[in-house]
């Protein structure tokens, strides 16, 4: 597509980077088709191929951000089904993202807003606070019909959920592998993860210590920014990364992964590079982001063991992190199905949740009717369990079925010597 | 009464601008025994223009007889797919069907379920309008979006928007192969309900009919392939057997009616209503035979029955092939339908050169 | 290419014509905020575009008829959009124009499988008609290569294809009945489920008018039983010539498969990067692909195979697996977007006579090297519908302008050897001035005349399909 940049915008290398993508475009509009927000709500603005517009009218006349272009650039929940859908390899991650932190530099929201987006990057990222928080919501559950915003609702209702306490084996430490080593990672243990389920990251090193591989959880490591990120505030997204930059590459000598068991997570990590491309950190930067690997990736590179039982139908929901940002779509299946499950697929696979990280919070009506397209979907296949690999997509759908929802680890990890999940209940 | 005869499209075209009264288009004249106006006829218009068989197409003029066109395919093993019916026996007429006859009334055999009909092949047409004007439209290409598809709109227009004077088409392969299979049954809700069952399977049935006896289904291809979906096919609907004979030609040109007193109807509906209207019919002593999987009821009942109130319920559209008295032979459109149907006619055929007789 | 002059008259009364469709419709239907109206400003043509005056997108009939009543009593054009898909421009506004679009009409309103129908709104996308009744057994055959994301309402508007209609037809031979709102807000029935016309076949000519005679809402459509199976088999030649005479050498042997594309070096290039298909690195690929059981599959291709090897092939290959056969296709129905990551591109659509390919090839060739802007070609060879990719720099002055130059010499070349502009796009703004090339001034009337009759006061996407100067005086 066509672009008008003078040379003296195209000299910002933001800039320059955002003309890269415009120009690859030919408005072909597939994206459109895979859309979520456009799904619901039928207005090409709300499309990436309308927003693409939107920010190219917005970066091109360098005029601040106005509030059709924020609203419409607020509605994206970042899932990027449309990166997976283009032919022409728009980078669409990257146009939004610079699009995001321009509205956060030019743009005043509405103090309401300011309030909640702000509580949210200083509460989010934090497990210690997130647990304090949760406990406070809790408290104000049963005034919630008193809340007029219905964002304010949605952070309510989010406490609906149990909350974990602090694990020990989430504390800096390095677990041994049983018998002989044959391998060693760092585990990036999460923030708002371990607040909701601390089951996660146990399963996690029950599994990879059994299969003999050694799990050091560094000092130091903490969110990986993406809550952040995605807000726009790129500043603070970049100290939460330059944190686990320098915590990682401590134990980069003989590594072999960095494994994340939240792909939301690790799409970010992966993009670390791109992140701190103009900046010292980059080679640092690039080879953390070479090493992280989803747990379900690191995992398929390992000799299995044949699978203690089989049977169980497991619906497996691809989080869009997972199947669109880290395009991490065969392994989660292959596993499975490894470790002796029997695995459907719904109904448009390629159609977000809903949760999509804070989005369900920030729009929590396009989020509610998608996730209930979405526990619709799953629930049509007739399954015993769902799975998936990332905690915003478990607690979104586990919101709104009776299905129960574990995390995919956890499943492998059962299969293979490790206990029942408690998710699944007792013994059914 | 009056015959021209134009030798060339420009005498055909000084003719309709020098008219000033209606005409009768005539092809062949299978279809209308008797003129009440000057005849207008294509008879001269004659001959192939064009034959690509790497291709699959053909170019020829409006009046060339059916059988030339059809024995000029023969010669490179191609026919045309859409198996115009024969008008002859039902109407009681002599004369040699034309192409552009056939194409006025879209004329299209049981094939029409699963390949299409004459409107289906035609790529372009060449006619001219009621004030004398030649008009191109289309062309004698396979894929053709440019414009408004004025050529199409011909079809099944009986004339009225234009005397057609060349037409293209796209032509097929002749099968290597043709089997028939039986199937005895003669209540018209099973034999729809077996003929949905074929036309829903993979086996590419391209004909399927009831001829009050007989559920009927035909397969055309490869050898092989011939054998193995009638086995197929015979699995899928128990009882199904192998004929010898052709029925075909006979079930397409309304064979089994012609001889009786009766006023012929061929109505096109929903092929499960086929079932629905046929049991009516039959019920009230009507004689009819099912085609295109029940989606098209010929029906020989007594003379002046008006069957369009019977199947008011139904949808579709009757149109009455033979028979005298008051009844319209089309089916009328719903007013606003309607209403742009007589449009398109007053600026094709200002004068009414053209309107349909009687 | 010029859009004519915005009615003043119109564009003074804005403010007014956006109330009253605000008061007819429900508050999110309308948008008349300057910045929602760029995202409408074209569709996948981007070399042209004007923001229309507003946007209107109803959810039903109802409200596409009463948003036409008040354009109509209000003498405003309307242009009509689906999912804004089209490679010619057919909906591109003019600024006094309100688009309506069918975005949000996707229900599936009646499937019936004994009688092998779909009733649905046409906002609908084409791969979704297929997404609702595969699990059944069935599918809808015209497979345009955007099938993904184009809707039905587009494919009817321009007849769209694809690359299977050599065997199972284009839109017009897969279209049964429509619901169709004139531009005076009357709706009306035309076709059913059922076969025949009564009277004159207005599908006929509603079928690939360019949302000229009016809005289709709803439409019924043929669904087809899914062939037990199909199998593509990838051939490679070192030259286009020889491509093109293997091709026209299958269909006079008899073998009719169901598709058989073309692509050259460039194009191979970029699909396989995008699809990962396994595409062979040869001057030109053919993919053709036949359908049955297997043994019939083995039988066709055997057939197909003996006439390849007269002509020398570099590579025969044969999909061995469902994953495969998937990105072979996924590969060729990418081609376009693929293209767009090497270069801007104008993509053409004439059709010509198979037996012409050859020499057309080797004529766009030669233009190439004229004009010093590179081609690359993907079309459907079974049916000679060309899709030349002309390489230029949008952001290169002038450049756009040498490309559309070239562009038009190759339509001209493929109406001169007995072919037509555009074989599945459409005309559109893009091919329009074109159309004195391939008809007759009387040709053109006789169309308009259709025009004249289903929207009398020409504002139905009236700046499309035909010149300017043809239309001039029928336009407001």
């Amino acid at each position: 597509m066509k672009t008008n940049f003078t040379d003296a915008q195209l000299a910002d290398p933001g800039i320059a980077r955002a003309n890269e993508i415009l120009r690859a475009c030919v408005h072909c509009g597939f994206c459109t088709a895979t859309c979520p927000s456009y799904q619901v709500l039928g207005d090409e603005l709300d499309s990436p191929r309308g927003r693409i517009y939107l920010i190219k009218d917005m970066l091109e006349s360098g005029r601040p951000a106005d509030a059709e272009t924020v609203r419409h650039v607020d509605r994206c929940l970042g899932c990027l089904a449309c990166m997976t859908t283009c032919p022409s390899g728009v980078h669409y991650m990257h146009l939004v993202d610079h699009a995001r932190a321009h509205i956060e530099r030019t743009w005043d929201r509405p103090w309401q807003e300011r309030i909640l987006r702000g509580a949210l990057a200083r509460i989010l990222p934090y497990p210690g606070r997130f647990r304090w928080a949760m406990l406070g919501a809790k408290i104000a559950r049963p005034f919630r019909r008193l809340v007029p915003d219905a964002r304010a609702r949605a952070m309510l209702d989010m406490a609906k959920a149990p909350i974990a306490a602090p694990s020990r084996l989430d504390e800096p430490q390095v677990h041994k592998a049983q018998g002989s080593r044959r391998g060693r990672v760092v585990l990036m243990t999460g923030c708002a993860q371990k607040a909701l389920d601390a089951d996660i990251n146990a399963a996690t090193i029950r599994l990879l210590t059994r299969l003999g591989i050694e799990v050091a959880i560094p000092k130091g490591e903490g969110c990986c920014g993406a809550l952040v990120h995605h807000m726009g505030r790129e500043e603070e997204a970049k100290r939460f990364a330059a944190h686990n930059i320098c915590a990682w590459m401590a134990e980069i000598e003989g590594l072999d992964a960095i494994v994340i068991n939240t792909s939301g997570c690790g799409t970010t990590v992966k993009d670390y590079g791109h992140i701190f491309r103009n900046d010292p950190l980059a080679e640092a930067a690039a080879e953390i982001s070479a090493k992280a690997k989803d747990i379900t990736e690191f995992l398929a590179t390992l000799d299995l063991p044949a699978p203690e039982r089989s049977g169980m139908r497991v619906a497996y929901h691809a989080a869009c992190s997972l199947q669109h940002g880290q395009k991490v779509t065969a392994a989660p299946q292959t596993l499975l199905q490894a470790a002796g499950y029997e695995v459907a697929t719904p109904s448009d696979p390629h159609l977000c949740c809903g949760s999509a990280g804070t989005y369900n919070l920030m729009q929590p009506e396009i989020a509610g009717e998608l996730g209930r397209r979405k526990a619709a979907s799953l629930e049509a296949v007739k399954p015993e369990a769902i799975a998936a690999g990332n905690i915003g997509c478990m607690a979104q759908i586990g919101e709104r079925t009776g299905v129960p929802v574990v995390h995919t680890v956890e499943l492998l990890d059962w299969a293979w010597g490790g206990p029942r999940p408690a998710k699944l209940g007792n013994s059914g | 009464m009056t015959v021209i005869t134009p030798a060339s499209e420009a005498e055909l075209a000084d003719a309709v601008r020098s008219a000033n009264a209606p005409f009768a288009i005539r092809g062949g004249g299978t279809r209308s025994p008797a003129a009440t106006r000057p005849v207008l006829s294509t008879a001269a218009l004659s001959g192939v223009v064009l034959y690509e068989p790497g291709a699959l197409t053909l170019v020829v003029k409006a009046g060339t007889p059916l059988a030339e066109v059809e024995a000029v395919l023969a010669e490179k093993s191609q026919r045309l797919a859409f198996e115009p019916m024969d008008h002859r026996p039902v109407l009681g007429t002599s004369g040699e069907p034309t192409i552009g006859g056939a194409l006025a009334v879209n004329a299209s055999g049981p094939r029409r379920v699963q390949a299409g009909a004459a409107r289906d092949f035609l790529l372009g047409a060449v006619f001219v309008d009621g004030e004398g004007t030649r008009v191109r439209n289309g062309g004698r290409v396979m894929k053709n979006v440019t414009g408004y598809d004025l050529a199409r709109l011909q079809a099944g227009a009986r004339g009225t928007l234009g005397v057609l004077t060349e037409l293209s088409f796209k032509v097929l392969p002749v099968p290597e192969r043709v089997a028939t299979l039986a199937l005895a049954c003669d209540d018209p809700s099973r034999a729809v309900a077996e003929m949905a069952r074929a036309l829903g399977s993979p086996y590419e049935v391209t004909g399927a009919a009831w001829d009050a006896a007989r559920m009927l289904l035909r397969i055309e291809g490869f050898a092989e392939s011939v054998s193995y979906r009638a086995g197929e096919l015979a699995r899928l609907i128990p009882g199904l057997v192998p004929v010898d004979e052709d029925p075909w030609p006979a079930l397409r040109d309304g064979a089994a009616l012609a001889e009786t007193q009766r006023d012929i109807w061929r109505i096109s509906l929903r092929a499960s209503h086929g079932a629905i209207l046929a049991e009516r019919l039959c019920g009230a002593g009507a004689k009819v035979t099912l085609d295109w999987g029940g989606a098209l009821l010929w029906a020989a009942v007594a003379p002046g029955t008006d069957l369009r109130a019977q199947m008011a319920d139904l949808g579709g559209h009757a149109t009455r092939l033979r028979g005298e008295g008051n009844i319209p032979a089309l089916h009328p459109d719903p007013a606003p339908v309607a209403a742009l149907a007589a449009g398109l006619r007053q600026k094709f055929d200002p004068r009414g050169l053209f309107a349909p007789e009687g | 290419m010029e859009l004519p002059r915005p009615n003043p008259m119109v564009l003074e009364r804005r403010a007014e014509i956006v109330a009253r469709l605000k008061e007819a419709l429900p508050a999110d239907t309308v948008i008349d905020d300057p910045r929602g109206l760029v995202a409408y400003e074209c569709d996948a043509l981007t070399a042209y575009r004007c923001p229309p005056l507003a946007v209107v997108l109803p959810r039903s009939t109802d409200e596409v008829a009463a948003a036409l009543r008040i354009c109509h009593a209000m003498d405003v054009p309307v242009v009509p959009r689906g999912a804004g898909t089209s490679l010619a421009g057919g909906s591109l506004p003019t600024a006094d124009a309100v688009v309506i679009g069918v975005a949000r009409l996707t229900e599936v309103l009646e499937t019936d499988y004994a009688d092998r129908i779909i009733r649905l709104q046409t906002g609908r996308t084409n791969l979704s008609v297929t997404g609702a009744v595969e699990a059944d057994g069935f599918f809808y055959a015209p497979d345009p290569s955007s099938q993904l994301a184009c809707a039905i309402s587009g494919n009817i508007g321009m007849n769209s294809g694809g690359a299977h209609c050599l065997k199972y037809g284009v839109t017009t031979n897969n279209l049964l009945g429509v619901t169709m709102v004139l531009m005076d807000g009357t709706v009306v029935e035309i076709g059913g489920a059922y076969m025949d016309a009564g009277d004159l076949d207005l599908l006929s000519v509603i079928c690939g008018s360019e949302g000229q005679l009016g809005i289709v809402t709803e439409a019924t459509l043929r669904i087809l039983p899914k062939p037990e199976g199909a199998r593509p088999v990838l051939m490679g030649f070192d030259s286009s010539r020889v491509a093109g005479a293997c091709v026209s050498d299958i269909i006079e042997a008899g073998v009719l498969p169901v598709a058989i594309e073309f692509m050259d070096r460039p194009c191979i290039r970029a699909c396989e990067a995008f699809a990962h298909a396994g595409y062979p690195d040869v001057e030109a690929l053919l993919i053709i692909e036949v359908e049955g059981s297997p043994a019939e599959i083995d039988h066709q291709l055997r057939l197909i195979r003996e006439i390849a090897e007269r002509h020398a092939p570099e590579v025969i290959r044969e999909s061995t697996s469902a994953e495969e056969s998937a990105a072979i296709w996924l590969g060729r129905k990418s081609a376009f977007g693929a293209m767009g990551q090497i270069n801007d591109y104008m993509c053409l659509d004439g059709t010509i006579p198979v037996t012409e390919l050859p020499l057309v090839l080797e004529r766009i060739g030669e233009l190439s090297a004229q004009y010093g802007l590179g081609v690359a070609n993907v079309f459907h060879a079974g049916d000679g519908n060309m899709h030349p990719l002309i390489l230029f720099d949008a952001n290169k002055p002038g450049d756009l302008e040498l490309c559309e130059q070239m562009g038009a010499d190759i339509l001209r070349l493929c109406v001169e050897v007995g072919g037509c502009l555009t074989g599945e796009h459409g005309v559109g703004v893009e091919k329009r001035d074109l159309m004195t090339v391939q008809f007759s001034r009387e040709d053109l009337e006789a169309q308009l005349k259709v025009k004249d009759v289903f929207d009398p006061k020409w504002l139905l996407n009236a700046a499309k399909v035909f010149p300017l100067a043809v239309t001039e005086g029928r336009r407001p």
